[in-house]
């Protein structure tokens, strides 16, 4: 090899990746980052997927990607066409036959209800699995630019994924200097839980200029008592409960008038749904949570 | 016994397998008919049909059929050394040693052969233990051996206690259907399969001393056996069959104890006859159950260990009333 072709060769380099932007569909490959680190890559855009959870199924749809979806585990009834996907059973226990069955090119799982073991049986089907694990917002928006990065939808995605970050963003702008309001929010009544600082819900408080009492809690989703909720005198107390089971929800606080939140009658009951599931739906439930706290900053 | 008088309830045994096993790898979610399923048993199919039967259903049944084979000659082996009717695999404690192991691994995160490992070792765990403090106690006896695994059993009960109440509640689902027993991700039956055969093939020349050990160790050891190696070999026999059910499915319960008494109170209690007959029986239940616990709500799944009990009780009931 001559000098001067040694010499060009950065050169040349520089050409064809120059050239390679320009002309992107010639990198044929689908390429995106998993939650488990893996770049997972596909030859075409996935058409045929099955999601593994309600939430996944939730993400692929705001990715532009409905159509794509051939199959979804139990619950998934959101949007409303998910309702009447085929099943592939309980995200917790996968019928496999049925997911090798669907003949999927990608699979969509979720590390906090799929069980890692049934996957690896797939994957060394020769299925191609991408995993989730929305733990912040930007996790979410992230998992909807991806989904639609390897469905073949990336502007419909990146835009949907933009509006959710930036409608967030608004809440935070609006609510940076009101009055913080002490919240204890309930997930559950018998054993008693609630969320600490790392949780989602924990961070919607935060853009709705609230405080969770537990927000220190070493664990994401720890049993307290109630006890130590008296101590913290939260002024407001709050739980996801669907209407019919509104009333009861939070009956059982009546008993301690001196608690801020009885007080002040800010006992909150919030639909459920759209603060527990990390999808896009998030955005209006943190707007409406935000408008909750506050009339509850109202009438402190 | 004339040899035909064993051989007969064992080959309609074996008959009875191969149907149930037909049944588990034509039956599923997915819609198969029994010529498509022939089909590709004999090599041919479609590249799908070939996927679903022959690397989702058949690694699957024949778990199964390991799995409950193995359970079964455990559970019968325990009732012969502790003499004891309610003595069934896990009644010494492996199965908790086996599930804190599982449990522990899943809770650091781990999936698959990890979780299979450490729950090996957790069983191995607990026999050494149970077996060397049985042993350090000196005057030796089975109702010793009993109480000593019952108390570590127990103990190993709130280690699990323990670990799912403070385990973050997205493992929790993975533990729960771990301990109610899961072939869901049973990829590779033959480690399983291949312990089962040697087992039997091992234990058939000592079934005649096994009849005298079941009459009473005074009895043995008068009729020149030496009772107490053999109790040993008894012991950790079961529970290394056990270790290996364990860790190919997890705590399937009830098939241990069920089936050797459904076979006693049908077949008399010849251990030459009974051990073999455990493997090929406890095998058929566990792949019956398994196909119900796979189609009955498909494509929901159901713990096989719900579906072994609903079968084993009445079916156990049953053959009780009837022998008075």
């Amino acid at each position: 090899m001559s000098r001067a072709v040694v010499w060009l060769r950065p050169v040349f380099a520089a050409i064809a990746i120059a050239l390679s932007g320009a002309m992107p569909a010639v990198a044929a490959d689908r390429c995106a980052t998993d939650a488990l680190d893996r770049n997972v890559c596909l030859p075409a855009p996935a058409r045929r997927v099955v999601s593994l959870s309600p939430g996944a199924t939730e993400l692929l749809y705001s990715a532009g990607a409905g159509d794509a979806v051939v199959a979804a585990s139990a619950w998934s009834d959101y949007p409303p066409p998910a309702r009447d996907l085929p099943r592939v059973g309980d995200a917790n226990r996968l019928d496999l036959e049925a997911i090798v069955a669907a003949r999927p090119d990608l699979i969509v799982a979720w590390t906090d209800g799929n069980s890692r073991s049934q996957l690896e049986r797939l994957s060394d089907l020769g299925l191609t699995v991408f995993w989730l694990t929305p733990r912040t917002f930007d996790d979410i928006a992230r998992a909807v630019v991806d989904l639609g990065q390897l469905t073949g939808h990336d502007a419909l995605a990146r835009d949907r994924a933009n509006r959710f970050l930036a409608g967030l963003a608004a809440l935070r702008d609006r609510y940076r200097n009101a009055r913080p309001v002490r919240v204890f929010y309930q997930i559950w009544d018998e054993p008693l839980m609630t969320v600490n600082r790392d949780e989602l819900i924990s961070k919607s408080l935060a853009l709705c200029g609230a405080v969770n009492v537990f927000a220190d809690a070493d664990r994401l989703v720890p049993r307290v008592s109630r006890e130590s909720v008296l101590l913290a005198r939260p002024e407001a107390i709050l739980t996801a409960a669907p209407e019919t089971d509104a009333e009861r929800a939070l009956a059982a606080w009546r008993a301690f008038p001196d608690l801020p939140a009885v007080a002040h009658d800010n006992l909150l009951v919030l639909p459920p749904d759209r603060l527990q599931r990390p999808t896009l739906r998030m955005l209006d439930g943190a707007r409406d949570l935000c408008l909750r706290l506050e009339a509850a900053r109202g009438r402190l | 016994m004339a040899v035909s008088d064993l051989l007969r309830p064992l080959l309609l045994l074996a008959a009875l397998s191969l149907l149930a096993l037909l049944a588990s790898v034509s039956l599923g979610s997915a819609d198969l008919s029994l010529g498509q399923t022939l089909q590709v048993l004999v090599g041919g199919g479609s590249d799908l049909d070939r996927t679903l039967i022959l690397d989702l259903r058949l690694p699957r049944s024949l778990s199964a059929f390991a799995t409950g084979g193995l359970l079964a000659v455990a559970g019968a082996l325990m009732q012969v050394l502790l003499r004891n009717p309610l003595a069934d695999p896990y009644v010494l404690g492996l199965s908790g040693g086996a599930a804190v192991g599982a449990l522990l691994a899943m809770l650091a995160g781990a999936a698959g052969v990890l979780v299979s490992g450490s729950a090996f070792a957790g069983a191995l765990l607990s026999t050494f233990l149970v077996f060397g403090l049985a042993r350090a106690t000196g005057a030796w006896t089975p109702a010793r051996l009993l109480l000593t695994g019952v108390v570590i059993a127990a103990g190993w009960g709130a280690v699990m206690t323990l670990i799912l109440a403070t385990a973050p509640g997205r493992r929790l689902p993975g533990m729960l259907y771990w301990l109610m027993g899961d072939l869901s991700q049973s990829g590779r039956p033959w480690p399983a399969l291949s312990v089962l055969v040697v087992a039997c093939a091992l234990l058939l020349p000592l079934g005649r001393t096994l009849n005298v050990l079941a009459r009473g160790t005074a009895q043995a050891a008068v009729l020149g056996v030496a009772v107490r190696p053999l109790e040993w070999l008894v012991y950790l026999t079961a529970s290394a069959l056990t270790a290996v059910a364990v860790t190919t499915a997890g705590t399937v319960g009830f098939v241990g104890l069920i089936v050797p008494h459904m076979l006693r109170l049908a077949l008399g209690s010849d251990q030459r006859l009974i051990l073999p007959a455990c493997a090929l029986a406890g095998g058929t239940l566990l792949v019956v159950a398994d196909m119900l616990a796979r189609t009955v709500v498909a494509p929901e799944q159901l713990p096989v260990g719900v579906i072994t009990a609903l079968i084993g009780v009445p079916a156990f009931l049953f053959l009780l009333a009837r022998s008075r």
